[in-house]
């Protein structure tokens, strides 16, 4: 506990509820703190980080408009000031209030405990396991340059002036690695990312083979022949697809685009094998909270089911204006930013699915995409995608010769509707907004450009 | 101080970021976030310690030290009544922020002239950021200079692009520019499309601006294993035209990049990358060259290590007009503006996300064409470089924060026109 920090919460929630009163104004206090622990190893040799973090956040509420401020401790006398300069400039939006209290919460406020320290032992030993993978997956032809790990903990509360009041704590870890491929063909080098919400639950051994075919395949293999064939998605392509399509379920933000997708909701938006659901508890995700950044509850909400969209993503704001619940994806990406409406770990249901060798042994001529070459392009208002893979041939429900470029492209809603199976090995990926998960998928009779 | 054989620095830095967000509609909300930190870096042998604080008072570099201290063994290596330089920031960094708020609106009403069937999400913000790097012999200020940056897409008839901008003018050119910038993103995007396979290319100067940042700037910057790059395993090789000058100027005041001492507090200099087409020196910083460090440790915040970065890639004027260029390609494409790239200075291979572009067709440009990716290896893609390059010079408007290895700083970079043979240009299916 921290005597300073916990006063000045205390302070600014009470100039804030005094600046703002009235029934369409109001105030939320948000506070973190934090550590975090990176080593990095490389040729150049290692490099300790050791971070803390303290920030408070105020949004003000007054008649639909909302003013942001943000600071440290140094800075947060000023934050009523400066939100209170900012509400007038924005624009009256109906949902903007300060959030209530949730039902069976007790509203009383407790002093914020510090958060552990990380374990920087731990980290070191996952550094030296996978390095050892490396080797193993690599076959001596692959270098680590440089491999950061990093592992954090952080707690965090919230106050409004509706009468929440809630805190919780969440824990992040990472992997980045730099891999270098050599073979005759030449070199080739690419970076490589885990995130999971503890070290422990890194996939170390995942990414180290993952990390070995994203070096080694560009140089081994031979480019894709083009025309009809069935496609096999690995989880690490299919995953970074799927968290692409997570913006058309935030709130009510994407309604015409669904409806034009779905001719008003007569139609599937996908093959009827795939489910989709956003869940901060997901085993395996990368994302684990209690709370979103307003202090709701997360929950797993399932925004398409068998095909047809039967969810939205809400946060207090957007669940006001579609009258349904907050389903707690409120996210605030870092203290000093504004919670938006985003995912916590959006991924295809792998519930009733194969075995990846199952699917795998139902293609009898085929492509297995298994690595990402190039960041993927999705235009969702455009419906188009494209992705640059490399992976193997399958010949006769079997891996054949080595892939350097899959190029995998054209109508997304067309891919997606002629999915017709999904294996049962769920894995997670970080995406640009939180983790998104898929299991292998399969796509019948697709035309590679 | 510091004992035999280390060498370290405090580093302070306050950032102050104003920022709206807007829609066709106009304005929607804004915020204003303040943010400072502490950094004590301690090097040694081929270990680095970074322990970071927030705040920037001296409470906290004191707890930064001790910190420091505990974990090395070794005594603080900072005088501690060394003198408070920093002052205090005004409760408001920007005090002309309401009249801010007025041209903004205003810029934006201009650029969406008619907004009808335009989807615009725009965040548009202001951002000032103080740094000091403390080291046992000199205090320096250092950092960009305050800018504005706005990013964000737009969608139209159905499809979506994504819109960046970066400028250190004053605000009322700053936001002038944007509306510009901001109009011809909105013009609606053409449906013809690219062709696809081997094309000669000629880049626009704000397009051939991330051409030179992808093949030669990331493959100059230095990393431990010098041979891990396709440009440092050939170092004094011409692999370009003779006409081919190209720097990194950190000192250009004008482009975004800009900053006179880098986040170790060494003095920036301009780092020749090709001279007369022949490669020339790495970006490096004090972990890579030491004391030789040529002024390019650069670092996103506080919390991070810095690692030797572009700042500002600047390529001489050649003597070719662009018309001539064009002319000189005959069939090919003309590319106006590059929404991303990257490269792989292991292989030499990159990669250009072409946003607009025009086809030239028997020497003349022809209509515009639909998005697409360029590709090609770095030497090669060099060794294609026809006649001098354009005769103008011009800053790039698109391009703004450079990331690697997960750290994002500022960039800028000015360039003239070029041509280059032979770039594989894919697109995608319909």
């Amino acid at each position: 506990m921290r005597a300073r920090e916990d006063a000045l919460f205390d302070q600014v929630f009470q100039d804030a509820a005094a600046a703002e009163k009235g029934p369409l104004a109001g105030a939320e206090l948000y506070e973190r703190r934090g550590w975090q622990v990176e080593v990095t190893e490389g040729d150049d040799g290692i490099t300790i980080t050791d971070a803390s973090e303290t920030g408070f956040a105020l949004r003000l509420f007054r008649g639909g408009r909302t003013g942001f401020s943000a600071a440290g401790p140094d800075g947060a006398r000023h934050l009523v000031s400066q939100a209170a300069a900012l509400v007038p400039r924005g624009r009256s939006r109906r949902g903007f209030r300060a959030a209530s209290p949730l039902h069976g919460e007790a509203r009383e406020r407790t002093p914020l405990v510090d958060p552990p320290f990380p374990d920087e032992e731990r980290i070191l030993e996952t550094i030296v396991a996978f390095r050892r993978d490396v080797g193993v997956a690599g076959k001596g032809a692959v270098a680590l340059r440089e491999v950061s790990v990093q592992a954090g903990e952080r707690r965090e509360r919230i106050a409004t002036t509706g009468g929440r009041e809630a805190s919780w704590e969440s824990a992040a870890a990472s992997i980045v690695a730099t891999v270098a491929g050599r073979s005759s063909a030449g070199r080739f080098s690419a970076r490589v990312v885990a995130v999971a919400a503890r070290l422990e639950e890194l996939p170390l051994a995942r990414l180290a083979r993952h990390a070995a075919d994203r070096v080694l395949l560009p140089l081994t293999g031979q480019p894709a022949p083009g025309g009809k064939a069935d496609l096999l998605l690995d989880p690490h392509v299919a995953a970074r697809l799927v968290g692409r399509l997570a913006p058309l379920f935030f709130g009510d933000s994407e309604e015409r685009l669904l409806f034009a997708r779905t001719r008003g909701g007569r139609d599937l938006l996908t093959s009827p094998v795939l489910t989709i659901v956003d869940s901060a508890s997901a085993p395996g995700g990368p994302v684990r909270a209690a709370r979103d950044g307003e202090g709701t509850p997360t929950q797993r909400t399932i925004v398409l089911e068998r095909g047809r969209v039967v969810g939205r993503l809400t946060d207090t704001a957007t669940a006001l204006r579609t009258e349904g619940p907050a389903t707690g994806n409120a996210i605030r990406a870092a203290w000093h930013t504004p919670p938006e409406l985003g995912s916590t770990n959006f991924f295809i249901d792998p519930s009733g699915g194969l075995s990846p060798v199952d699917l795998l042994s139902s293609v009898r001529r085929g492509v297995y995409a298994a690595v990402l070459l190039e960041r993927p392009e999705v235009d969702l208002a455009a419906d188009q995608f494209r992705l640059m893979t490399a992976g193997y041939a399958i010949e006769q429900g079997r891996a054949a010769a080595k892939l350097s470029e899959i190029p995998i492209a054209g109508r997304l809603s067309e891919l997606l509707r002629m999915v017709s199976g999904t294996g049962d090995d769920l894995k997670f990926v970080m995406s640009s907004r939180g983790g998104a998960g898929s299991p292998t998928l399969l796509v019948p009779r697709w035309k590679l450009s | 101080m510091l004992r035999r054989g280390e060498e370290g620095e405090a580093f302070r830095e306050r950032k102050r970021v104003a920022s709206w967000s807007a829609s066709e509609a106009g304005l929607i909300s804004a915020s204003f976030t303040e943010e400072s930190g502490t950094a004590v870096r301690l090097r040694r042998g081929t270990g680095q310690l970074l322990v970071a604080r927030a705040g920037d008072s001296p409470e906290s570099l004191r707890s930064a030290v001790r910190d420091a201290a505990k974990r090395t063994g070794t005594s603080p290596f900072l005088k501690p009544h060394r003198e408070e330089r920093m002052g205090r920031a005004a409760a408001s960094p920007f005090p002309d922020d309401d009249s801010f708020a007025a041209l903004l609106q205003g810029a934006l009403v201009k650029a969406l002239a008619d907004p009808r069937g335009i989807a615009l999400s725009l965040t548009v913000s202001r951002i000032a950021i103080e740094r000091l790097v403390i080291t046992p012999r000199s205090v320096a200020w250092c950092g960009v200079p305050p800018r504005l940056e706005a990013s964000g897409t737009i969608r139209r008839a159905e499809a979506e692009r994504a819109f960046s901008f970066q400028s250190t003018r004053p605000a009322g050119p700053a936001l002038e520019a944007l509306s510009l910038l901001l109009q011809d993103a909105l013009r609606p995007v053409p449906a013809a499309p690219p062709p696809g396979g081997e094309t000669d290319v000629v880049f626009s100067p704000s397009g051939a601006v991330v051409f030179w940042h992808e093949t030669v700037g990331h493959p100059l910057e230095a990393e431990a294993d010098e041979r891990s790059s396709v440009l440092s395993r050939v170092h004094s090789a011409a692999v370009a035209p003779p006409d081919v000058e190209v720097v990194d100027d950190p000192l250009r005041e004008d482009l975004p990049g800009s900053y006179r001492f880098d986040d170790e507090g060494t003095e920036a200099r301009r780092v020749p990358l090709i001279s007369s087409g022949v490669v020339g020196d790495l970006l490096s910083d004090r972990r890579t060259a030491g004391p030789q460090s040529n002024g390019h440790a650069r670092t996103p915040d506080f919390r991070r290590r810095p690692r030797p970065r572009m700042a500002n890639i600047v390529v001489a004027p050649g003597s070719s007009r662009e018309e001539d260029l064009i002319t000189a390609c005959g069939e090919g494409l003309y590319v106006r503006e590059i929404a991303s790239g990257s490269a792989d200075p292991e292989s030499g291979r990159f990669a250009l996300f072409v946003e607009r572009a025009d086809v030239i067709r028997r020497g003349r440009l022809g209509g515009p064409v639909g998005r697409f990716v360029l590709t090609g290896d770095v030497l090669k893609a060099l060794s294609q470089i026809d006649g001098p390059p354009g005769d103008t010079v011009l800053p790039s408007t698109g391009l703004s924060l450079c990331v690697k290895g997960g750290d994002g700083v500022p960039v800028g970079g000015a360039a003239p026109a070029l041509l280059v043979r032979s770039l594989l240009a894919r697109r995608p299916r319909r």
